[in-house]
C-alpha cells in the first residue's frame, strides 16, 4: 500500500515536472568571450551586445512558443583549454546557440566541441581564416577575415600613404602575429621594404627599447598589431613621447573607445583597419539607443555581437524550432541590413569583409578611406 | 651612439621602478624571511589610489606639483596601511608555523588582492591624467622626458631617505636588530611586532610610489599590473642578494638595463629570457647574490 502511494506520488511529481517544462519553454543563448584577463573589455562588449540584442528582440515581439530567452555568459579568458571547458559547460546547460568567442585561438577548439553536438556558433570577433575554412557546418562569422584586412592595410599604405618602408610590431598572439606575418609577406610583393618585424610580450608595459629602434630606422609606416587596445594605447603614448613621426597603422583589435580614453591626444591621426559601420543606419540607431544607456559607448565588437544574436534569434523565429538543421537553413536565407553590415551568409559561414580605414580626429573615431570606392571621407 | 644613449635612459628609468619595488621584497625577507608575493599587489593598489585621487585633483584645477605630491603621499599612506592589515591578517598568525604555509598565505593574499581590485575597479584600464607628464629635453635625437627625470630623481630621493631611516634612526636600529635575532631583540625591549609592521608599511609605501610613477609614465593602470613587475622585482631582489637593501637597488637597475638592451640590440621577444638568464648566471657563480656577503650588517 505504502509503495503504491509512493509510486503514485512520484509519477504525479514527474508529470508535473514534465508539463511544467512544456509550458515554460526557454531559448538558451550562450555567449563566450574573455570576461577576465587582458582582453576582458572585448569579452564584456560581446556579452553586453548579446544582452542588448535579446532585450530589443523581446521588445519587438520575441519568439512565439518561447516564454523566455535566457543568456548564459561564459568566460573563456582567451585560453583554448578554458574555451573547451566553457563549451562543454554550455552544452550541459542545454544551450541552443552560441555567440562567441573573441580570440581565434579560443574559438577554434570550442567550435569543434559545439559542432559535435550540432550547436550553432556565430563568432562576432574571430578573424582568423581557419574559423570558417574547416568546413564545420554550424560555424558562422559576423566580422571580416584577416587575409582581407591585411590586403586593405597594404593597399592603404601603398596608395594613400605612399609608403616605401614599414616597421612591424606584434604581440605574439595567434591573431596579431598572424596578421603581422601576412603584412610582412604582402609588403615585400607590394614593393614596401620591411625594416623590421619585432615582437613584444603580452603584459608588457614598457616599449621604449622597441620604439627607439623604430625611431632610429625612420620607417614611413609603423604597423602596430596588438591584440589589446589598452596595450595599443600605451604604445601610442610612448611613441608620441619618443617623437616618432611615422604614420601609425593599427588594426581592428586596437579599435576600442578605450584607445582614445587612455592615449588621449597620442591617439590622434592613428589609422586603423575596421569593418565599415554606418552610424546613420536605422538598425544601428536602434542598437545604439538600447546599448548606450546601459553599457556606455559600444566597444569594437558590441555591434557584431548584437548582430550575431539578432541573426540567430531571427532564424529561430523563422524556423519555429531550435532544430539546428532548420535554424541553419533559415540563417542562410537571411538577407537584411543589420546594425553593423548587410547580413547575408555565404556557404562557408562567412558574411564577407568590408574593411575600411578609420582614423582618430579630435578624440573620435572617424571614417577615413573606403578602398572599395576609393572615397576619402 | 645616440641610439645607445636613448636605450641607456630607457633602461635607467625602467630600472628605477624595479629597484623601488624590489626594496619591499628585500626588506620583508630580511626581517621575517618571507617572500611576500602580495607585494606586487601593493604596487597596483598604489597606482589605483594615485589615479583616482590625481584625476580628482586635476579636475579641480590644482597645480601639477600639488597633484603629484598629494596623490603620492595619499597612495603611499594607503598602501602602508593596507600592508599592515595584510600582515596582521595573513602573516602574523602563521609566524611560528612552517615557512611553506606563510608562502602559501602570501600567494593567496596576492590572488585575493588582485581580484579585489578587479571587482571594485573593473576590468578596464584606468587612464592617468597624462597632461602632467608631457614634455622633455631633446639632445640631438635623444629624448629625455620630464617624466623620466621625475622618476629617477624621486627614486634616488626615496633610496637615500630609506638608507637614512635604516642606518641613522632608532627605528632603523630596531629593524636591523629584529632582522638579526627576533627573540634576542625582544628580550632587550624592542617591540618586534611593531617593527615588522613598520617594515611592511615602508616596503608597501615604496611600491605605491612606483605604482604611481608607472601609471603616469605609461599612461594607465590595470588591476593585474602588479604581477609581472612583481616577478621582475623579486628577481632583482634575489639577484642583489635577498635581504640586502643596496643589493635590491643594484639588482633592480641590472634587470631594467638588461631588459632594455636585450630588446634594443637583440630582440624584444627575448628580453625577459635574458633578464632571467643573467639572474641564473649570477646565482650560479654567486649563490648569495651580488651583495650577498656581510648580510648580517646591512640587511634590514
Amino acid at each position: 500500500m505504502k509503495r503504491l502511494f509512493m509510486t503514485a506520488l512520484l509519477s504525479a511529481a514527474l508529470l508535473m515536472l514534465g508539463s511544467g517544462m512544456a509550458f515554460a519553454k526557454t531559448l538558451r543563448v550562450g555567449t563566450m568571450g574573455p570576461l577576465t584577463g587582458p582582453y576582458a573589455a572585448d569579452g564584456n562588449d560581446i556579452k553586453n551586445g548579446v544582452l542588448t540584442a535579446v532585450e530589443v528582440f523581446k521588445a519587438n515581439g520575441g519568439i512565439p512558443g518561447f516564454d523566455e530567452i535566457e543568456v548564459l555568459p561564459q568566460d573563456t579568458a582567451c585560453e583554448p583549454r578554458q574555451a573547451v571547458a566553457t563549451a562543454n559547460k554550455l552544452i550541459n546547460e542545454g544551450v541552443n546557440g552560441v555567440v562567441g568567442s573573441y580570440c581565434s585561438s579560443a574559438t577554434l577548439p570550442a567550435s569543434e566541441v559545439l559542432d559535435e553536438e550540432s550547436i550553432i556558433m556565430i563568432t562576432p570577433a574571430s578573424t582568423n581564416e581557419k574559423v570558417t575554412s574547416r568546413g564545420l557546418p554550424y560555424m558562422f562569422r559576423m566580422c571580416g577575415r584577416d587575409d582581407d584586412q591585411g590586403a586593405i592595410a597594404i593597399k592603404f599604405m601603398k596608395d594613400k600613404l605612399d609608403a616605401k618602408s614599414v616597421y612591424i610590431v606584434d604581440d605574439k598572439t595567434a591573431y596579431s602575429q598572424g596578421l603581422a606575418d601576412g603584412i610582412e609577406k604582402m609588403s615585400a610583393s607590394a614593393g614596401i621594404k620591411v625594416l623590421g618585424h619585432e615582437h613584444v610580450n603580452q603584459g608588457d608595459k614598457d616599449f621604449s627599447a622597441i620604439l627607439t629602434k623604430v625611431k632610429t630606422d625612420k620607417p614611413d609606416v609603423f604597423y602596430m598589431s596588438m591584440q589589446n587596445s589598452a596595450t595599443g594605447a600605451l604604445m601610442l603614448i610612448q611613441a608620441k613621447r619618443m617623437g616618432i613621426t611615422a604614420a601609425i597603422l593599427a588594426q581592428d583589435a586596437v579599435y576600442h573607445p578605450q584607445l582614445i580614453e587612455i592615449a588621449k591626444e597620442a591617439a590622434e591621426n592613428v589609422y586603423l583597419t575596421f569593418g565599415f559601420i554606418d552610424d546613420n543606419a536605422p538598425a544601428y540607431k536602434e542598437f545604439y539607443s538600447a546599448y548606450q544607456p546601459k553599457f556606455g559607448s559600444p566597444g569594437a565588437y558590441s555591434g557584431y555581437a548584437y548582430d550575431s544574436a539578432i541573426a540567430y534569434l531571427k532564424a529561430v523565429k523563422a524556423a519555429g524550432s531550435t532544430d539546428p538543421a532548420k535554424v541553419k537553413a533559415e540563417l542562410m536565407k537571411l538577407d537584411y541590413d543589420g546594425a553593423t553590415k548587410h547580413i547575408k551568409f555565404k556557404a562557408n559561414g562567412d558574411s564577407g569583409s568590408n574593411y575600411i580605414i578609420r582614423t582618430v580626429k579630435n578624440g573620435k573615431f572617424r571614417n577615413y578611406w573606403n578602398p572599395a570606392t576609393d572615397e576619402l571621407y | 651612439m645616440e641610439y645607445f644613449f636613448q636605450q641607456l635612459i630607457n633602461g635607467i628609468t625602467l630600472g628605477s621602478v624595479y629597484a623601488l619595488i624590489a626594496l619591499g621584497y628585500t626588506m620583508v625577507y630580511g626581517i621575517i624571511q618571507l617572500i611576500n608575493f602580495a607585494h606586487g599587489e601593493f604596487f597596483a593598489a598604489g597606482g589605483y589610489v594615485g589615479v583616482i585621487f590625481m584625476s580628482y585633483l586635476v579636475s579641480q584645477g590644482a597645480p601639477a606639483w600639488v597633484c603629484l605630491s598629494g596623490s603620492l603621499i595619499l597612495a603611499m599612506a594607503y598602501c602602508a596601511m593596507l600592508a599592515v592589515a595584510v600582515e596582521k591578517v595573513a602573516y602574523k598568525p602563521l609566524r611560528n608555523s612552517s615557512r611553506l604555509s606563510v608562502l602559501l598565505s602570501a600567494l593567496g593574499m596576492s590572488i585575493f588582492l588582485q581580484n579585489g581590485l578587479m571587482l571594485t575597479q573593473g576590468v578596464y584600464d584606468k587612464a592617468y591624467p597624462t597632461e602632467l607628464a608631457q614634455g622633455g629635453f631633446e639632445m640631438g635625437n635623444v629624448m629625455l622626458s620630464y617624466m623620466q627625470i621625475f622618476i629617477v630623481s624621486l627614486t634616488a630621493f626615496l633610496l637615500v631617505a630609506l638608507n637614512v631611516l635604516v642606518f641613522k634612526t632608532r627605528i632603523g636600529k630596531a629593524m636591523r636588530s629584529t632582522a638579526q635575532d627576533k627573540i634576542m631583540s625582544a628580550l632587550v625591549g624592542i617591540n618586534s611586532n611593531r617593527t615588522i609592521s613598520i617594515t611592511f608599511a615602508i616596503g608597501a609605501a615604496l611600491a605605491a610610489a612606483a605604482g604611481i610613477m608607472v601609471g603616469l609614465y605609461y599612461g594607465s593602470v590595470r588591476y593585474d599590473m602588479g604581477f609581472v613587475p612583481g616577478i621582475k622585482a623579486f628577481a632583482a631582489a634575489v639577484l642583489g642578494g635577498i635581504g640586502n637593501i643596496t643589493g635590491a637597488m643594484i639588482g633592480g637597475f641590472i634587470i631594467g638595463m638588461v631588459e632594455i638592451f636585450a630588446a634594443g640590440y637583440i630582440s624584444g621577444e627575448y628580453k625577459d629570457v635574458f633578464a632571467f638568464v643573467i639572474l641564473i648566471a649570477v646565482l650560479y657563480f654567486r649563490p648569495s647574490g651580488i651583495m650577498g656577503e656581510n648580510v648580517d650588517d646591512t640587511r634590514v
